[in-house]
């Protein structure tokens, strides 16, 4: 029904031009452009309109269509990215083919660039529209197909944004496949101990919905387990699931934990970053879901005390258990991994990993924790004593410029530094905290007011500069210089101890997962959102979400708001049941196609696979992005892509060089 | 005690700033002002020199970063480009300052008798003390050796050299010259 036009009807073009305010008629002549419109071929009218994308607006278009005047439209005003979508939606409505449809972008590419050049700006304005005109009368018409959408999703990551996501998702009766690499659930905020600005405990926030994801029916949790190979495209992914051996039945455990104090090995936990233990058959941490133990192979000596039945009475150790893969089928998939922390080694100049009384922020956090290695009572690593005055820097690999520095504002940085003070300050009163900083970033809600709390009620002291120079005295005290630039003048000051306020990386295997997914990374090393405003949590991989630090640093409320944002991203998709495919893919040419696979390797999402049988290259349309590539590359001319063909390219340039004149002599 | 009477309102501009950006040290902009410059430098914990006050004076375009002797405490030894956290060619900025304060004017009297010694002998540092011509002498070799200032032609053959690129100018306008000057005469 939106096929109305046959290839042989004759082209009728209504050009519409706007003028967006002032945004375009402030700059350039909108009624000679109309007039100009006028004069190139195959166009039956032109009209000028203030707000063509208003109501006002698209109905005069609607009209004209439906009065047989032009059946095809050009609206020359903003960016494609704005109002095609509209427009589209116009055409569609009074049944001419959405995509004999074309804009012309005279605003981003003639007026905003062109302020004090009106004449300039007219002459790109001119180019834009004849080059629009050239190419529409050229477009053929397309369909629209749609693909049905499997109603399950994979989540990939059981932090705090990863476990909201599925949740929200299984409450609306999708499936959910939970996939966590680690033993537990809960992610980096199973470590916190309380979190700004309300100062809750984490663990009473967290724990209660670690549980509800293990008693959800609809969410099959999968932990210690990794994502092997997606295949597919939206609605239709088939994933292959790694599950590492826990070498222990995790149906016969019962989690009573006699193995672990009964098992002779000793070694590092992670949960603790280090500076606590664990034995070789563990859990995380007392509260971790799922509850049952696993044992660490790689420290593992094989005893087998765990394995008598004194110390397990179910009979649940299983040395010989073998790794598995499980292959599931589903429509959509959250990427939710988080985040790793920075690691200040290589700044020497603050002696972390030197001095043992210089930490991090997530050491910190473990130290203050009330269930943590010291039971929430801080102390020096070199003598276990408690500190009497503390200093914190910030920005350390944050909001540097220099190699190996990020870039980015880390965003939790300052408001984590102010709570930790702020704990400490709790319990002892008497200790001096000092917070060198370069700027305070207190922007969320509540967080001006806990910034001033902690100067106010607590005798924080913040000072304005970065520390350049750290020492260690006899007693292992820090040294630490700096420039209170307020001041203008150079302090040194003694410490107990020095938490670096270190910033959130992208995790280490990131681009791994980006290179499963084809989905892209900034140059932040986060995964990329499809836009940065309108699109934050899809990726541009259709049917994959992103959630959490996995897209870039946040905090609890931004992870878990972002979280609910993909969940009902993927659950959009699920609810339609299909899914349209842009008609913009690239089509092989069987009959051209020499078999020379030179598209195969270059194309970047992964669309192209190779029919050995007809010895031809196979474009998967709902993997095409239509970015072109293997169009330009195909050596024997055989990939045309749709609405980018080479004759409707050629139109356009060819209408907007014109063909060099012939010198006299007759050579060009 | 400290002057007391803040006698001025400063008057801000930005010629420096654009003088350092004509000259490739766009990164005068993304100065944040933390202070890591000032907080590591070793000259700085010795003398007045507060590397952090010259970059922001230079924004600023606060005459005194090129009339002040805190300027010239700098050794150049990088600690603070090396540390910078926006990455600033701090070291190369305040050389490039230097040269601006010279070209405006702003010449230390040691500078300037340097300056001159080479104008005068085509050496910086010049064979002028008795002792080491005596001390010649005395080996039986001349009172002073066979360079530039021992033939009056080579002297002016650099003094050209230094009049072609306008250096000479640049030495006798310094403002330093013209206070000593107005010193003498008084
Ligand atoms: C010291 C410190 C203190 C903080 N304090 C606060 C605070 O008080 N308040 C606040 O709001 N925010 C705080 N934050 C920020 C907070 O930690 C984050 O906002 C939060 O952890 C983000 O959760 P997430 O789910 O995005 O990531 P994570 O918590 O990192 O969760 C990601 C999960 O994905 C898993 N995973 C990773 N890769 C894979 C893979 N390839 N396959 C399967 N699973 C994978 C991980 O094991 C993990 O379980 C603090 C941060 C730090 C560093
Ligand atoms: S949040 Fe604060 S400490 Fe962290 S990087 Fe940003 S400004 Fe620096
Ligand atoms: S270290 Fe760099 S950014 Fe910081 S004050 Fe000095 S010049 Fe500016």
């Amino acid at each position: 029904m939106s096929n109305s036009l046959r290839n042989d009807e004759e082209i009728k073009i209504g050009v519409y031009v706007c003028h967006c305010g002032i945004n375009i008629a402030g700059v350039i002549d909108v009624p000679a452009l109309t007039e100009y419109a006028k004069t190139l071929p195959n166009v039956a009218l032109a009209k000028e309109y203030k707000f063509i994308c208003s109501s006002i607006g698209q109905e005069m278009i609607k009209e004209d269509i439906e009065a047989g005047l032009i059946n095809r439209v050009i609206v020359a005003a903003c960016s494609p990215r704005m109002h095609e979508p509209t427009f589209r939606m116009v055409v569609k409505e009074v049944g001419v083919n959405e995509f004999l449809f074309e804009m012309a972008n005279i605003r981003e590419h003639a007026t905003w660039v062109n302020l004090d050049d009106p004449e300039g700006a007219f002459k790109i304005a001119k180019d834009h529209v004849r080059m629009a005109v050239a190419k529409l009368s050229e477009l053929k018409p397309l369909e629209v197909e749609r693909v049905k959408v499997e109603p399950a999703c994979l989540v990939i990551g059981a932090g705090i944004a990863g476990m909201n996501a599925s949740i929200d998702l299984a409450k609306e009766g999708y499936d959910v496949y939970l996939v966590e690499r680690t033993a537990t659930i809960g992610g980096h905020m199973a470590q916190l101990d309380k979190t700004f600005p309300t100062m809750d405990c984490s663990a009473c926030i967290l724990t209660p919905r670690m549980v509800d994801v293990g008693r959800e029916e609809k969410i099959h949790l999968m932990t210690y387990s990794e994502v092997e190979k997606v295949d597919g495209y939206v609605g239709n992914f088939d994933v292959t699931i790694k599950k590492k051996p826990h070498y222990v039945d995790q149906e016969a455990c019962t989690g009573c934990g006699l193995c672990a104090i009964e098992c002779p090995v000793i070694c590092a936990n992670e949960f603790e970053v280090g500076l606590g233990i664990r034995k070789a058959i563990y859990i995380p941490f007392p509260q971790a879901v799922p509850g049952e133990f696993t044992i660490d192979m790689t420290k593992c000596i094989k005893c087998g005390i765990c394995a008598t039945p004194e110390v397990c009475e179910p009979d649940a150790i299983r040395f010989d258990d073998k790794l598995e893969y499980v292959e599931i089928k589903v429509g959509t998939i959250i990427v939710a991994t988080g985040w790793d922390l920075y690691d200040p080694t290589e700044l020497k100049q603050y002696g972390y990993g030197k001095y043992p009384n210089v930490i991090n922020g997530l050491e910190m956090e473990r130290l203050l924790s009330s269930f943590g290695p010291l039971e929430g009572k801080p102390a020096r690593p070199s003598d276990l004593e408690p500190p009497h005055s503390i200093g914190f820097l910030q920005c350390v690999g944050s909001r540097n410029f220099r190699p190996g520095g990020n870039n980015y504002c880390s965003r939790v940085c300052c408001m984590y530094a102010t709570k930790q003070a702020r704990q400490y300050k709790e319990k002892h009163p008497e200790a001096s905290i000092y917070i060198f900083y370069m700027d305070i970033r207190a922007f969320g809600k509540g967080y001006e007011e806990f910034y001033e709390s902690a100067g106010r009620n607590f005798g924080i002291k913040y000072i304005r500069g970065r520390i350049g120079e750290v020492y260690e005295d006899e007693d292992h005290s820090i040294i630490v210089r700096a420039e209170d630039t307020l001041l203008q003048k150079q302090i040194e000051i003694k410490l107990d101890m020095l938490v670096l306020s270190c910033g959130l990386v992208a995790r280490y295997d990131a681009d791994q997962i980006a290179s499963i997914l084809t989905i892209q990374r900034s140059a932040d090393g986060f995964f990329m959102e499809a836009h940065p405003k309108l699109r934050p949590v899809d990726t541009l991989t259709d049917g994959i979400f992103v959630a959490g630090v996995a897209q870039g640093p946040k905090d609890i409320p931004d992870a878990v708001a972002q979280a609910k944002g993909a969940a009902s991203g993927a659950a959009s998709l699920m609810a339609m049941g299909e899914f349209a495919i842009e008609p913009y893919y690239s089509v092989v040419l069987e009959y051209k196609c020499s078999g020379c696979k030179s598209c195969q390797s270059l194309c970047p999402f992964n669309a192209i696979s190779f029919d050995v049988f007809k010895n031809i290259a196979v474009i998967n349309k709902a993997l095409c992005k239509g970015c072109g590539t293997c169009a330009a590359a195909c050596p024997s001319d055989a990939i045309v892509q749709n609405h980018f063909s080479d004759d409707q390219i050629f139109a356009m340039i060819n209408t907007a060089i014109p063909p060099l004149a012939k010198t006299e002599n007759g050579s060009k | 005690m400290e002057d007391l009477k803040s006698d001025r309102i400063l008057e801000i501009k930005d010629d420096i700033s654009n003088e350092l950006r004509k000259a490739g040290y766009a990164e005068i902009g993304a100065c944040i002002q933390c202070g890591n410059c000032t907080a590591g430098c070793p000259s700085g914990r010795r003398t007045a020199l507060r590397t952090r006050s010259i970059i922001r004076k230079a924004i600023l375009g606060l005459e005194e970063v090129l009339s002040d002797k805190e300027l010239w405490l700098c050794t150049t030894c990088y600690t603070c480009f090396e540390r910078c956290p926006r990455n600033l060619p701090i070291t190369d900025m305040i050389i490039f300052l230097r040269n601006l304060a010279v070209q405006r004017g702003y010449i230390l009297p040691n500078h300037l008798n340097l300056c001159r010694m080479f104008y005068d002998t085509g050496h910086g540092v010049p064979i002028n003390d008795e002792k080491w011509n005596i001390m010649r002498e005395s080996y039986g070799v001349n009172r002073v050796p066979p360079t530039v200032h021992t033939d009056p032609k080579y002297v002016k053959e650099v003094q050209e050299l230094i009049s072609s690129v306008g250096f000479d100018k640049t030495i006798a306008w310094g403002k330093y010259a013209k206070k000593e000057e107005k010193a003498e005469k008084k």
